[in-house]
């Protein structure tokens, strides 16, 4: 292979990307130097086992994979702004618009989920940490270096170009030559695998660790969409992993799953692909659902309404969203039973969200509403989810999705469903649980002026691409005539696109400006909330509670504060086991980040030398005495007293 | 020694040879290809159970319900993927 | 930390309990992960294009071999556990040794197997039909490669170390892991074989 052929190259943007990676790859380790800052991140950070510092990466690092895929869709938008337009080519256009769909599907939507449910979960069930901690830093650095060897592809090898569904024959060598898909392959599988351990993780977590008392059904919400959705990415991954390994070897082993002969299906990627690619659609919105749950109750004062209904509806969603997958392909020419089947199990996944919606509006009823930063995200929801929802029920139509399949209707409709779903719901709940991470509130004013700006913008960007599909105007082409007469609109498109530009600017400005001078939070439950994690000082101390407590009903801290009388006597505290740091996570996601990097480019030795250092690491941990480490009671009094202040 | 070899163990290995034999009848005499799937199910999913509950001591453990609701949700999304991705990609294709 | 003496050892601490649940619902996705090999299998056994259909090269004698070596496997490995129970550590250690050594019979004879194919011009690039057989024979074989590696780890560790709480821990969940392996053979036997041999 030549250097011209390793590096992307004849591109002005992407020489502009490659001069910004290696400042940034000086930057960084110089900056750490002069500021003397390696020890601190070593042992603070890349061999955390606390599940609060995990989420915060988590968090951080979906934060810097929005931006990535938001450059991609602002790319797009200007692109696509004017006919006959000249800032891409086909090539690149290609390019960008799959790694938005990757990058915002699998690494900003999904670990920023993972990142809240990684800080939440433990504190809102009572536990001290997650069932495996060591097995948590694992799957973060997986997810992380997963995500990495995507991003490096754009600058060496070049980028996947067959979509973020990457289908068949499309995606196989004979139409994609370059190495791009094949790091579709290997980043997603490595990615996979942490995601598939997290699910397992969290599983166990909710049903062994919870606080005594705490019934499955006194659980809150947040938690409850944790449990499902662990389910579902317990089940659904696997799927994933044997498509990605199919893929895999049909590009660089010769094999003829998804071939055009030799018996070869090409469908059949579609199928399996979205056999996981539903389910997964119900990973990053049932955690959304939670959410609002949460904020929902907390800011209108009132018990969340229709709990039970709440936990079957999840229930009922959990089982239909493996029996849908279908309807992503109807236009496939399978017959007329098949679209049928699949039309209605589809229509009828509207139902149990229906009636979610009409509990969160039942909740509002007569409550005392504040509206705060977290609460408009919610309150905003709703309407725009339910445009998002029954143009997903147009699109449930067999019949019917022959006019829209693969339009911008289409594309309009999933943006108005993960958005407003998913993305509103993670920027809420970062607002949300910002002061119980790191002691001090956001500058609601700020907030509220970037909540406006997203949620009005979100609706000029995405609202006039439901009529540019219904004029014809399909997905993914990366230019038209001016007489097609799609201008107008696309334009007004790329107005909104800024707006949100805007938006995702004050955010980020906000957390600079809040850190800087909003006032420390010394009640560690800011918005007077309901559920366990508010009963602890903020910032959390490491081992979450000093003394576990004991749970009677649902909203137990609430009722604790309305009556008066605390969840735990305080006095006797008890030596709290931890577990130890350790920097084997992250030296094992570095060898599985060279692993997959060799693999890309079919270099068999050196990937068989990283998969060897792999099984190193495993057996190391396996030999391996760790048994953690007590913290004593001084040091509980210690940190309490300071966190709480003295007590007479 | 003899305590090393308890009963049920010794009867459930002997079980799971005489079904896996049982099954060769499919290959042996010429049936019907209803019949002979209905053999290869039965003997199949009678071992399974033999292997999850006398091995692999389902039932001893403290979460047992959960356990078994975990294979039950992993078997009906096993089946939903075999046979979906067999409506989807050859039954239902050949269908008009 | 706590040990619970009225439960077996490998139940005897909390962080036990959790750990054998959490390798459970890992299994859970292990049959995810077979049934969706078998689905493609199941969808693609016929696609032989110019290639040999299963009739032509599947052969009784080797599958029949492996078929009882691996269920003697798990047989073995159970023996194994309960042995662990009664506390015996040279019969435990005995019974798992001979369920590697089983172990790596099957492996023997499941490559000779696949070199056969290969010469009779069967291979993994042949068609549709051939690359679905071997990945799901080569899943299961390197699951079965793995746990060679992962049992001769843990029962260094039991001669080391003796059966302790994590020891007999670790055992336990192998012994989980190995009769998995043998439940999905059984279904691959069944369903690929002797379904293909019928």
């Amino acid at each position: 292979m030549k250097w011209d052929e390793f590096f992307v190259t004849g591109e002005p943007m992407i020489y502009a990307a490659m001069v910004s990676i290696v400042l940034v790859s000086i930057a960084i380790p110089v900056g750490l130097t002069y500021f003397k800052k390696w020890g601190y991140l070593w042992r603070h950070w890349l061999t955390t086992v606390d599940h609060k510092k995990i989420g915060v990466m988590y968090i951080i690092a979906a934060l810097l994979m929005l931006f990535r895929g938001g450059v991609d869709a602002l790319l797009m938008r200007a692109q696509t702004a004017i006919p006959d337009n000249g800032l891409l080519d086909g090539q690149h256009y290609n390019e960008i618009f799959t790694t938005h769909g990757i990058i915002m599907i699998l690494f900003m939507a999904m670990p920023f989920i993972i990142g809240l449910m990684n800080v939440v979960i433990p504190l809102q069930i009572g536990a001290r940490d997650v069932a495996f901690p060591r097995l948590n830093a694992v799957s973060f650095w997986l997810f992380f270096f997963g995500a990495m060897l995507l991003n490096i592809s754009f600058v060496i090898g070049g980028s996947p170009d067959a979509g973020w569904t990457a289908y068949f024959p499309l995606a196989s060598v004979e139409f994609s030559p370059t190495v791009g898909n094949n790091y579709y392959s290997l980043a997603l599988q490595i990615a996979g695998i942490g995601t598939l351990m997290t699910g397992i993780n969290f599983l166990v977590t909710i049903l062994k660790m919870r606080a005594p008392g705490m019934k499955l059904m006194k659980m809150p919400m947040f938690t409850w969409s944790i449990l499902i959705t662990s389910i579902i990415i317990v089940f659904a991954f696997p799927v994933l992993t044997v498509a990605l390994a199919l893929m895999m070897l049909d590009r660089q082993f010769g094999t003829q799953f998804f071939a055009m002969q030799n018996g070869g299906m090409d469908m059949l990627w579609a199928n399996l692909f979205w056999v996981w690619g539903h389910p997964e659609v119900y990973i990053v919105i049932l955690p959304a659902f939670g959410i609002y749950s949460e904020i929902i109750a907390t800011f209108a004062k009132k018990n969340l309404y229709g709990y039970k209904s709440m936990v079957y509806s999840m229930v009922a969603i959990s089982l239909l969203s493996f029996l849908v997958w279908v309807h992503h392909f109807y236009t496939m020419g399978h017959g007329v039973m098949v679209n049928s089947v699949f039309s209605i199990t589809t229509m009828a996944i509207a139902i149990p969200t229906g009636v979610k919606i009409f509990n969160w509006l039942f909740t509002l009823r007569k409550g005392k509403i504040s509206f705060t930063t977290p609460m408009l995200y919610s309150l905003a929801f709703i309407p725009i989810f339910t445009i998002g929802g029954v143009t997903g029920v147009m699109l449930a139509m067999a019949s019917a999705d022959y006019q829209y399949h693969n339009t911008m209707f289409l594309v309009a409709h999933f943006h108005y469903v993960l958005i407003p779903g998913t993305v509103f719901a993670v920027i809420a709940g970062f607002h949300y649980w910002f002061p119980k991470l790191f002691g001090f509130k956001l500058n609601e004013r700020l907030g509220k002026w970037s909540f406006w700006f997203i949620a009005i913008s979100f609706n000029v960007t995405f609202f006039p691409l439901f009529i540019l599909g219904l004029n014809g105007m399909t997905r993914r082409m990366y230019t038209y005539s001016e007489s097609t007469g799609y201008g107008p609109l696309n334009m007004l498109s790329m107005v909104g696109a800024l707006g949100l530009t805007i938006g995702f600017i004050l955010l980020v400005y906000n957390i600079y400006w809040s850190t800087r001078y909003q006032p420390r939070e010394v009640t560690g439950d800011p918005w007077d909330a309901r559920s366990l994690e508010w009963s602890t000082p903020s910032p959390v101390p490491e081992y979450n509670f000093a003394k576990v407590p004991v749970i009677d009903t649902l909203d137990a801290f609430w009722y604790s504060k309305k009556e008066g009388k605390p969840l735990t006597d305080e006095d006797d505290y008890e030596p709290i086991h931890m577990p130890n740091n350790n920097g084997q996570p992250f030296i094992m996601g570095v060898f599985f980040f060279f692993f997959g990097f060799f693999m890309v480019f079919s270099w068999w030795i050196p990937a068989i030398i990283a998969g060897l250092f792999i099984l190193g690491t495993m057996a190391y941990r396996s030999f391996e005495k760790d048994h953690g480490h007590y913290i004593s009671v001084g040091e509980i009094e210690r940190t309490e007293n300071a966190l709480r202040g003295e007590k007479e | 020694m003899k305590q090393l070899f308890p009963v049920p163990h010794v009867i459930g290995f002997v079980s799971s040879l005489l079904l896996s034999l049982i099954a060769l009848i499919v290959v042996k005499f010429h049936l019907s290809f209803t019949m002979g799937m209905t053999i290869l199910g039965v003997t199949a999913l009678i071992q399974a159970a033999l292997q999850l509950f006398l091995f692999m001591h389902v039932n001893e453990n403290e979460n047992k319900s959960a356990l078994l609701t975990n294979i039950g949700y992993a078997l009906f999304v096993g089946l939903v993927t075999i046979f979906g991705t067999l409506f989807a990609m050859m039954w239902g294709y050949q269908m008009i | 930390m706590k040990i619970d003496h009225s439960l077996p050892l490998e139940y005897s601490t909390e962080e036990n309990r959790l750990k054998i649940l959490g390798f459970w619902i890992f299994l859970g996705a292990e049959i995810v992960l077979f049934s969706t090999l078998f689905a493609v299998y199941f969808t693609l056994q016929h696609n032989v294009g110019n290639g040999p259909a299963g009739s032509h090269i599947f052969e009784l004698t080797p599958v029949m071999i492996e078929t009882i070596v691996l269920l003697s496997s798990s047989f073995t490995i159970g023996l194994g556990v309960h042995a662990m129970r009664l506390g015996n550590k040279k019969a435990m250690m005995t019974f798992f040794g001979i369920t590697l050594l089983l172990g790596l019979v099957f492996l023997g004879v499941e490559i000779t197997e696949f070199v056969t194919y290969i010469h009779e011009g069967a291979t993994m690039q042949t068609s549709a039909f051939l690359s679905a057989l071997f990945t799901l024979l080569g899943t299961h074989g390197m699951h079965v490669t793995f746990g060679l590696l992962w049992g001769s780890a843990i029962l260094m560790q039991v001669k080391k170390r003796g059966l302790t709480p994590e020891t007999a821990n670790k055992s336990f969940i192998f012994s989980l892991y190995w009769h998995f392996l043998d439940v999905v053979w059984i279904f691959i036997f069944s369903f690929v074989y002797l379904k293909g041999m019928m």
